[in-house]
């Protein structure tokens, strides 16, 4: 069913000439000036869903074809001949387009007009377009800056007329780098081995030491699960429990603390289990795509919610790699992206083989060990040799190891499995979405606009996930760079990073994000680590967050990066900081998900299910990424700071400022135990006075001590609440009333805005 | 970023500065955005103003209704025991269903040919209407005049939790914002120290359709519903750990602003006003929710009213609570009483069993809240609504072919009864009519998406131009359906 063999604006050369430079007139920018009016004023009725007239103006080899009135609405190289042009600029109501009250204004029509007289002159979409692959690095004059990075931004500042923020405070950079880095905050111990080594190198070493921290996993396993629509439930109205799915979670943060190439994770995750001899691991990869949700509801048709299921994992797919939302393609054509109807069941194909199919039991299953298991049962082994090879068989020793070896089970996990080479199932296109009416079979491709498959590759999952990331897609790498810099920097270069398509925004530095994409897939072949490491040895990231009123004026949303950036803190890291700066942090990576504190009431809310027990012996203190994630029914702080609850994939959390984030600070148990912790630690460990008590409480918190005015307004609230306690419990020590005051205090420092922020 | 948040991120870094230069640190009060807290906030900037019209805050037409109350029967109750009566389904009763109601029809538990159950309660009528009302409803016939039957209700799905989330969120997966979180989208909130969209549930447990029913789906999450409990705090964590009174509170939120303030001096960002102003928001929170959910100081006939016990999870209480909330201009007040799936496999599931008890449950304290409403003369700008997700089958149901122990109906999608009150509909109406035995819709059906429509109409706010955009596209909770059923208008 394809049409014309390239879609999208393949730049119409045919046989005509057109003279601009006879014209005496600017050349039309077709991107920048043409497509912006096209896609806002009339792509509703003439584009992917709608095609009034038999016009669409969406691929433009169409656009040139006369409509059902046998007109030609584009004539290149004769804007008077085009009838375009005559119903734009048309002053009869009847004829005018777009109708009456929508009128293009003058400055439209003469870009139309022009672009027409020039020929009409059509290009892809930016993201449709490969980088080039030898962008040159801006030269800029004056020696601000570190790295390349620095020259993009460096150059586009100039342009704008605006100068680069001063280097921010060392206490500053340090907690800054580990909350990125690895989503946690330093300790007062790490911040004085920063702050007073004297090292030029100083500043590498420590982003060195975090991107090897065991913790860089965990960081970026949360922002992966998210994509993933990780959850340890089924989703839909019983949500029963996935009780051994952690371990593909467990497989992610792994998999990022040993910066396995980007392009390995990829196909690992989408098809780990057609790999040639695929193991353990790589099956447990394709977890990925289980993570769809499975209807246990009485009454409902398995064929139903499997298709459901595939759908998710298609849209899912191409959210992530290729950041262009195609779910509504399932019923039409794309309104506004170069994707045709019958194209989405061509990619469909490719997930539509697996033998999951909906059923009570989660099927298919596959017995694995996590790594943590995986490393156990080595080292139990070896010994357990080494007793055999010396004849201690016999001794307590030896059955207890032997005893510990027996006792690691391994988890039944949702995985993918392909269904068998003679019962493959067939596709067919559903008619504008409808999964029980069926149109055309057809088989597994990519879509037109983008570079087809090497032929080499399988036409199925494994082929799909190789197209993605060999190199020749030229959305993947800019997609996923993007990703990263938007978890640094707050916002992506392009800021819909959900959207790269016509209706996403442009991106800020478009220069910058090719050089950064073709550096991440050439030069340093995918590595995550090296991709944001050189992002954070940028001086454009070490700048100070400072916002001057001339800033905040000509750039409020900082896109330009004369300023450090400056957000509230994602939900996970509010939990884990409180976590960390009370002492109270429990360090132990993977495992079974955990339970921490909750209100009763909050998990009992479906039946069918177990209960919500509160873990102890430290992990109730995990990081919040460990928390049993239930779909109905996720953890309450979690929702409140801006979590999704995981049923679809989430590109970008909207960050909120609400009351209900201030409630749980102030007054959720784990936040007050924590606040308890601290002023315990405070008294221990800050010194004999309330004042270097405080002190101490508040570099905990922000790696600096509080300037003469926040110390003063923190005595005074010690020692007002101390009186307050002292009025309501007469006969109580003084040890109790400090203790109490010390504890409200620890809880405003938790409260604070820069402690909520990162700075 | 789309332009709507870029938008608000203007004007709340606006505002903000703007009162911050007026108030000085505290008393940033009056402050709030979003759907959460109100939205009445003047904005001066001209961008915004221009912008608003369109997008924001702003109804596209006077409105009928200020606020909603919304009785949602989780399970989806038995029109046919309630409110549709059909006398040939009596004589039918026993017999085997006609071929013609089966081929091509897809149903959740009736396999092969299942008999048909006449009605199981006797039926009367009343009021100057002449409405048909069963025994298991008797207070709520004295109320019959004052609402709009919807009898021919359909909708596309089947199964509860789709069905539920079809008619909150007009789509039946997950992701979808719910109908409150979209008039707070689209209007704002009117009590700036309470949630605009609040949600009281009920009965067996929270309806099927989980959370997500009150979720705000791809809307910014200050417009999610926020679920009032009946036990434990009314909002998670409203209140102060023990021993913190409300005086220590106070001070700690002055230090902690104090501090902001500091810090706003010195890095200038206008985001921590806008979270200063949060914080003594919560404080104020601390004192409004307990206050508005604290029924014990309603007077003793009230009480008897509605046949509230203070301290109890029960639908009784939360109608009370709904018309307490409705006073204090709480927007969107949604109500899930659970436990009406009344198939017939067990005990609570029987017709004769759960289900008399669920309108016994129901009939005294909705017919009160219809009454109290009136008599305090907001009946007239409150919109109510009453239905379940979708109807129950005229054949008895047959679990794997063989007749259920109980009597009970199946899940139907193509008729059923609601009924509305209120905000500008008519009142002492009946709107469409089902066929003889009560199966389909023979005249003036009505759509799920029709209902959204009619509802967001009454709102002051045109469905087709409630949009956000998500994913490349305009989304609305209508989808591209609906159309206002304007016979039922007042």
């Amino acid at each position: 069913m394809k049409l014309i063999s390239r879609t999208w604006m393949v730049a119409i050369c045919a046989g005509f000439i057109f003279l601009s430079s006879c014209s005496g007139k600017k050349e039309i920018d077709f991107n920048a000036q043409v497509r912006p009016i096209l896609n806002n004023n009339c792509l509703g009725c003439h584009g992917g869903v709608k095609k009034q007239s038999d016009l669409s103006f969406l691929f433009m080899e169409e656009a040139l074809l006369p409509a059902k009135s046998g007109k030609r609405a584009i004539v290149p190289g004769d804007a008077n001949g085009s009838e375009l042009i005559r119903r734009v600029m048309s002053l009869d109501p009847e004829v005018v387009m777009p109708p009456e009250d929508h009128r293009l204004n003058d400055q439209e029509v003469s870009i139309l007009r022009d672009w027409i007289d020039q020929g009409a002159k059509s290009e892809e979409h930016w993201v449709y377009i490969a980088p080039d692959p030898n962008i040159e690095v801006p030269q800029v004059e004056g020696d601000w800056g570190s790295n390349e990075i620095d020259k993009f931004v460096f150059a586009k500042l100039q342009q704008e007329g605006l100068s680069p923020s001063e280097v921010a405070e060392k206490t500053t950079l340090v907690r800054r780098l580990s909350l990125d880095l690895i989503g946690l905050p330093p300790t007062i111990e790490e911040t004085n081995q920063f702050v007073t080594d004297n090292d030029p190198a100083a500043y590498e070493k420590l982003v060195d030491r975090l991107l090897n921290s065991k913790h860089f996993g965990e960081r970026w396993a949360a922002v992966w699960l998210d994509l993933a629509r990780y959850a340890d439930s089924k989703g839909y109205q019983k949500d029963r429990l996935r009780k051994e799915i952690w371990r593909y979670r467990d497989w992610v943060i792994a998999s990022f603390n040993k910066d396995m190439p980007f392009d390995q994770f990829t196909i690992e995750q989408l098809a780990g289990d057609l790999l040639p001899n695929a193991t353990d691991d790589q099956i447990l990869s394709t977890a990925f795509h289980r993570n769809t949700m499975t209807n246990d509801e009485g009454g409902t048709d398995d064929e139903e919610f499997r298709v459901a299921a595939v759908i998710d994992r298609l849209n899912t797919s191409f959210e992530i790699w290729q950041g262009t939302t195609i779910g509504c393609v399932q019923c039409h054509s794309h309104p506004f992206d170069p994707i045709r109807h019958e194209e989405f069941y061509e990619l469909y194909a490719f997930f539509n083989n697996t033998t999951d199919h909906d059923d009570g039991r989660d099927s298919p299953l596959r017995e694995l060990y996590s790594p943590d298991q995986l490393k156990k049962r080595q080292s139990l082994e070896q010994k357990l040799q080494s007793y055999q090879q010396s004849g201690d068989t016999v001794t307590l020793e030896y059955k207890n190891k032997l005893e510990a070896f027996l006792d690691i089970k391994p988890g039944m996990v949702q995985v993918m499995e392909e269904m068998p080479a003679d019962s493959s199932r067939e596709t067919k296109i559903f008619i504008r979405g409808n999964w029980l009416m069926h149109g055309d079979v057809v088989q597994p491709d990519t879509p037109e606009h983008l570079p087809p498959m090497s032929d080499s590759y399988p036409k199925n999952r494994l082929g799909f996930a190789k197209w993605l990331v060999d190199g020749n897609n030229p959305v993947t790498a800019r997609v996923i760079v993007n990703r990263f810099w938007e978890q640094i920097f707050g916002s992506g270069l392009v800021v819909t990073v959900e959207d790269v398509g016509t209706q996403g925004q442009k991106p800020s530095h478009p220069e910058l994000l090719d050089w950064l994409s073709n550096q991440f897939v050439k030069e340093h072949k995918w590595s995550v680590k090296s991709l944001l490491k050189n992002i954070v040895m940028s001086s454009t990231y070490r700048q100070s967050s400072k916002v001057t009123p001339e800033l905040l004026e000509k750039d409020p949303a900082n896109s330009l990066l004369a300023r450090g950036s400056r957000y509230r803190l994602s939900a996970e890291v509010i939990r884990d900081q409180a976590l960390v700066i009370s002492g109270l942090f429990s360090p132990k990576l993977y495992g079974p998900s955990v339970m921490p504190f909750q209100p009763d009431g909050v998990w009992n809310v479906i039946r069918h299910v177990d209960r919500w027990e509160l873990d102890t012996l430290g992990d109730q203190h995990r990081r919040a990424l460990y928390t049993f994630w239930r779909r109905v029914s996720p953890y309450p702080s979690m929702l409140t700071f801006d979590a999704p609850s995981r049923e679809l994939c989430v590109s970008r959390r909207i960050r909120t400022n609400t009351p209900l984030q201030a409630l749980v600070t102030l007054n959720d148990p784990v936040f007050v135990e924590a606040s308890e912790a601290l002023a315990e630690r405070m008294v221990q460990e800050g010194g004999e006075t309330t004042a270097s008590q405080i002190q101490y409480g508040f570099k905990r918190a922000l790696m600096r001590p509080p300037n003469e005015a926040r110390l003063k307004y923190l005595l005074e609230f010690y020692e007002s609440t101390k009186e307050k306690y002292r009025a309501a419990n007469s006969d109580a020590e003084e040890a109790f009333l400090e203790r109490q005051a010390m504890i409200n205090v620890a809880n405003v420092l938790l409260n604070l805005d820069e402690v909520v922020m990162k700075g | 970023m789309k332009i709507l948040e870029e938008l608000q991120q203007r004007h709340q870094s606006h505002i903000t500065r703007r009162h911050f230069l007026k108030d000085g640190t505290l008393g940033l009060g009056a402050i709030a955005f979003g759907g959460l807290l109100g939205c009445n906030a003047v904005a001066q900037d001209p961008v915004l103003e221009a912008a608003k019209v369109k997008l924001f805050n702003n109804p596209h037409f006077a409105p009928k209704a200020k606020r909603i109350i919304f009785l949602h029967m989780a399970g989806a109750p038995s029109q046919l025991e309630l409110f549709d009566y059909k006398p040939l389904l009596q004589e039918l009763n026993g017999k085997p269903c006609p071929d013609s109601l089966l081929k091509g029809k897809r149903f959740a538990f009736i396999r092969g040919v299942p008999d048909m159950l006449g009605p199981q309660f006797n039926f009367n009528q009343y009021g100057e209407t002449r409405s048909w009302v069963s025994d298991l409803l008797p207070k709520f016939t004295e109320v019959v005049d004052d609402v709009a039957f919807l009898k021919a209700v359909h909708t596309d799905e089947f199964n509860h939790a789709p069905a539920q989330l079809f008619m909150h969120t007009g789509s039946p997966r997950i992701g979808r914002p719910g109908m409150g979180s979209w008039i707070t989208y689209g209007l704002g909130s009117e009590n700036k120290n309470l949630p605009g969209f609040v949600v009281l549930v009920s009965g067996q447990s929270i309806p099927s359709g989980g959370k997500s029913l009150w979720g705000s789906g791809f809307l910014p999450s200050e417009y999610q519903g926020v679920e009032l409990r009946s036990k434990g705090d009314p909002i998670l964590y409203v209140n102060n750990p023990e021993g913190v009174t409300r005086d220590i509170r106070k001070n700690a939120i002055n230090t902690i602003n104090k501090i902001n303030q500091q810090e706003y001096d010195e890095i200038g960002d206008p985001e921590i006003l806008s979270r200063m102003a949060q914080y003594e928001l919560a404080f104020r929170m601390q004192m409004t929710v307990p206050e508005a959910t604290n029924m014990k100081e309603e007077p003793d006939y009230i009480h008897e009213m509605y046949g509230t016990k203070p301290g109890e999870v029960s639908f009784a209480n939360n109608c009370l609570l709904a018309r307490r909330l409705a006073e204090r201009d709480v927007r969107f007040i949604q109500l899930y009483h659970r436990g009406w799936d009344s198939h017939g496999s067990s005990q609570f599931e029987n017709l004769h069993g759960g289900f008399k008890e669920r309108c016994n449950e129901i009939d005294q304290p909705m017919t009160a809240l219809i009454k109290d409403l009136k008599q305090r003369g907001m009946l007239e700008d409150t919109l109510v609504v009453w239905g379940g997700e979708f109807g129950r089958t005229p054949m008895q149901e047959n679990r794997q072919g063989v007749t259920n122990r109980f009597k009970g109906r199946d899940h139907h999608s193509e008729a059923f009864t609601m009924w509305m009150t209120g905000g500008g509909i008519k009142t002492g109406l009946t709107y469409g009519e089902t066929d003889e035995i009560g199966y389909a819709g023979i005249k003036d059906r009505v759509h799920i998406h029709d209902l959204q429509a009619t509802i967001l109409h009454q709102m002051g706010l045109n469905h087709e131009k409630l949009t956000h955009q998500f994913q490349g596209r305009n989304f609305r909770l209508t989808d591209v359906h609906g159309h206002v059923v304007k016979d039922i208008l007042a």
